[in-house]
């Protein structure tokens, strides 16, 4: 056989470590980080985060003893930060599922440094996202009334409402994420089991790895369901959050009903999630020496996504004005003018700015690279992105086709406890994770480590 | 000396562990397996594993699932509680595409994940021999070991040399674990006990929770209500009435005062209802429930009662009660007169009127003209 063609720099994929790494080292320097004490800084941003968390949990007991009427939400505005926060919340989530399950199918290599961390943190916004719909029913001790379950009143949920397929659209999608994210975890624990000398968690390792031991028969199956499980969730999280639009765009609503959305929306929600995993990984990298691990050409990556679905939002912005202007409808000309130039024309300005106008800095390689920039702009995709519901949840509902019905709608001081409290529970379990298990999937990276595969061993069809 | 269950050897390298598996294998000494950190790259081949059925069962499984969804949705909602919502038709299929889709994922993911874990690789295992190899704790981390194992016997010498000889290093040899009875009689007991206490113990926990959860604000908020109820005290207004009294005058539904004063002054009362078949229906019915026991089916004063009742009803077919006026007959059924009982608590406004209609009815039917027979 002839000598394999030296393809051109540019076209070699470049290595996924920052120097060299060998496939133990990898477990020392990942792993280890799990049996330090954590340093200092780490206990001071728990601090925080808990005193958050309580916060917010305070204001969430103090809504379930007197009653919804403690938040701001009044007629006609009956949705506000509950639902904001929950769409906020699962979209934010959803850049896990898409690093882990559509970037594995595109083979995309370098998405195994980040996918577990990735994962991790949809798991965690799922989790703060659920409980707005919980509060949100008003009296949560009666949220299971949203199953579909034979009961003495005799009655069954509406299977045309959108509002119960997102019940089962965010339930599935909590359940499948975890399910994928302990798949992943089961061979790394494993590992952590052979490793640790600690007598305390030796048993809790044993009985989280269920007793893997990497036999090649068990890797057959493993890697299959691997597959399987991407290509499911693949479909999965792009139904999500066209199911969570679809609450919006089935109803009549001026600003809402529209075709739009489902695609609208799953943009929006890689484009936040990104933004959110950025900034994460950021203080990861930096606070956890995990600099050759999770290199700049990752956030650079990163980044580039974060550009695209920036622009992605701008024409999804621009249809959506150009929808309101072919629609000839008086009502939808009305909810577009209200975005740009009503009572709450700022938010309307402060979302297209952070969305589409900030993000932009990103075609500069220098902002791609820089933690400045990039902060800078993944903050302010967050709050854009915070504010875009805001934008299609508060104005559309403020202003609709009855004039002697318009409020505007004020947050009160419980809505913005419970918001900060929802942040403090998701920075809170992002932080306790980073020093419990393995922040990167050492099995997944290991493999792709060079020399990690054999070079004559299996005929690659 | 227990029987050797594998011999087990190591390599450095991916690359030496695929080098050492044809070598090994052309022995035929036992079963070959691997044990690596990660998967490795044409592995399957090596090992001639079979492909993996996961596919198979996840497509299965996720067809159920559909299926399973899609018929639920449809007994629900058009079959068990068809309720027109948003002007869909109870069988609306469309609307059932995202739970379908949903519980299809949810089905076809449960069972990758868990067929993989519980039903191929039958996890969770602790008591696997290679878990308590001294080369576990490099198996897991960055080296790759290579094991025949016994099939169901095995020349442990044997296999050492030819692990020896395709190059490992630290090879040892797994022992059968010892087989130890599981269900021993003092297990089945501890385990039984264990379950019926915490029946008891989450009995009890269940039975207070239901009785306690619902009187406990704020699941009581509902029934525990800041309003007054009728009769109750209250000092916000001057009268000290939690209630307000109705305006001097307010009558109660159904309870309009008719037929007040004397049977003279009722004369001028008019008939409202209308002469229809349904008028006279309700009029009939209400005067055989209600009059004919007395005055006679035809109102003739011939009642079913016996001499034992003293009074004499009145012959409605006399011609002074022809000539009475409507108003005067309606008095009569409202107040009652002499030994004869008012009706007004038995008949409501309406009926009293047709029961009116009847009577002339009646009277019109015994002095029929001839013209009334064409
Ligand atoms: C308990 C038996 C009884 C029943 C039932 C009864 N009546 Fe009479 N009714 C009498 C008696 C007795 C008199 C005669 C009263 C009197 O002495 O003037 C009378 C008298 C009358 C008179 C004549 C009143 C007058 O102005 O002299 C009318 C009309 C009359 N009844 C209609 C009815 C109608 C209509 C009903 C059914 C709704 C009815 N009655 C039910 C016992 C009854």
């Amino acid at each position: 056989m002839s000598k394999a063609v030296a393809l051109p720099d540019v076209l070699r994929e470049p290595l996924l470590t920052d120097g060299p790494m060998s496939i133990g080292g990898l477990d020392d320097q990942v792993l280890s980080a799990t049996e330090r004490t954590p340093p200092r800084a780490w206990f001071i941003a728990l601090a925080i985060t808990i005193t958050a968390m309580t916060i917010g949990f305070g204001f969430i007991g103090y809504t379930i003893a007197t009653g919804i009427g403690a938040w701001g939400n009044n007629s006609p505005v009956f949705w506000a930060f509950d639902i904001i926060n929950f769409v906020f919340w699962v979209g934010i989530g959803h850049a896990g599922t898409l690093i882990s399950a559509i970037l594995f199918l595109f083979r995309m290599r370098w998405r195994n440094a980040i996918a577990r961390f990735a994962e991790a943190m949809t798991i965690f916004a799922v989790m703060c996202a659920g409980i707005f719909p919980l509060i949100h029913v008003g009296r949560p001790w009666l949220a299971f009334w949203l199953f579909p379950y034979p009961n003495q009143r005799a009655i069954w949920t509406n299977f045309r409402s959108p509002l119960l397929w997102d019940v089962f659209a965010v339930s599935t999608y909590f359940s499948v994420s975890l399910m994928f994210w302990y798949l992943g975890l089961v061979p790394d624990i494993a590992s952590m089991r052979d490793r640790t000398t600690n007598k305390w968690k030796k048993p809790i390792y044993t009985f989280l790895a269920l007793g893997w031991h990497g036999s090649g028969r068990h890797w057959q199956h493993y890697e299959k369901a691997y597959l399987l499980l991407a290509g499911l969730a693949t479909g999965l999280v792009l139904s999500v959050h066209s199911v969570v639009s679809f609450d919006f765009a089935t109803s009549v609503v001026p600003g809402w009903h529209m075709t739009i959305f489902p695609p609208y929306f799953v943009a929006g929600a890689i484009f936040a999630g990104f933004s959110m995993v950025v900034i994460v990984l950021v203080v990861v990298r930096e606070t956890m020496d995990l600099k050759n691990l999770i290199t700049i050409r990752h956030l650079d990556v990163m980044n580039k996504v974060i550009l695209g679905m920036s622009c992605l939002m701008g024409y999804s912005y621009a249809m959506e004005g150009f929808t309101a202007w072919y629609s000839q409808n008086t009502y939808l000309h009305h909810t577009f003018l209200n975005i740009i130039g009503g009572s709450y024309g700022w938010a309307g300005w402060l979302t297209i700015a952070c969305n589409i106008g900030i993000p932009q800095l990103l075609w500069f390689k220098k902002c791609r690279t820089s933690y400045f920039w990039m902060i800078l702009v993944a903050i302010s995709v967050t709050i854009g992105m915070w504010f875009e519901r805001f934008v299609i949840i508060v104005i559309s509902l403020s202003q609709d086709f009855l004039p002697s019905a318009w409020r505007l709608y004020k947050p009160t001081m419980v809505d913005f406890g419970i918001l900060l409290g929802s942040f403090g529970l998701f920075f809170t379990l992002v932080l306790i994770f980073a020093r419990v298990l393995p922040v990167i999937a050492t099995t997944e990276v290991k493999g792709i480590l060079p020399g990690a595969q054999p070079e004559t061993g299996g005929h690659h069809e | 000396m227990s029987k050797a269950f594998a011999v087990l050897g190591l390599f450095d390298s991916a690359d030496a562990l695929m080098k050492a598996i044809p070598k090994v294998k052309a022995r035929k000494l036992g079963r070959l397996e691997t044990y690596t950190p990660y998967p490795i790259h044409g592995m399957d081949d090596a090992l001639e594993l079979r492909r993996s059925p996961l596919g198979g069962m996840v497509l299965v499984m996720g067809v159920i699932g559909a299926l399973t969804a899609l018929g639920f949705q449809y007994w629900i909602s058009a079959i068990d509680y068809p309720i027109v919502t948003g002007g869909k038709a109870p069988w609306s299929w469309e609307a059932f595409i995202p739970i379908m889709f949903e519980v299809t994922v949810l089905f076809a993911t449960f069972t990758a994940g868990l067929g993989m874990l519980l039903l191929l690789n039958k996890l969770p295992f602790f008591g696997h021999p290679v878990l308590s190899a001294k080369a576990m704790r490099a198996i897991t981390r960055d080296r790759f070991a290579l094991a025949v194992e016994a099939d169901p016997e095995l020349d442990a010498e044997a296999a050492k040399a030819a692990l020896k000889d395709a190059g490992a290093q630290d090879i040892e040899v797994l022992d059968t674990p010892e087989q130890t009875p599981f269900l021993t009689s003092d297990f089945i007991l501890r385990t039984l006990g264990g379950i019926f206490v915490a029946c008891l113990v989450s009995g009890f926990v269940m039975f207070w929770a239901i009785k306690l959860f619902p009187v406990l604000p704020p699941m009581s908020h509902m029934q525990d209500q800041p309003r007054l109820s009728a009769q109750q005290a209250s000092t916000f207004f001057k009268d000290g009435r939690g209630m307000r009294m109705p305006v001097t005058g307010t009558v109660a539904r159904g309870y309009l005062p008719s037929a007040t004063g004397t049977q003279e002054e009722a004369t001028a009362l008019p008939n409202p209802l209308p002469r229809t078949p349904e008028v006279f229906a309700q009029g009939k019915a209400a005067f055989t429930n209600r009059c004919a026991v007395c005055h006679g089916a035809i109102g003739n004063g011939m009642g079913s009662l016996t001499a034992a009742y003293g009074a004499k009803p009145a012959n409605l077919q006399a011609q002074q009660f022809r000539d009475y006026a409507d108003g005067k007959l309606y008095w009569v059924i409202v107040n009652g007169k002499n030994a004869m009982p008012g009706h007004a608590a038995d008949l409501d406004e309406n009926q009293r009127w047709a029961v009116v209609h009847y009577v002339r009815a009646l009277q019109r039917a015994q002095n029929a003209k001839d013209e009334d027979l064409r």
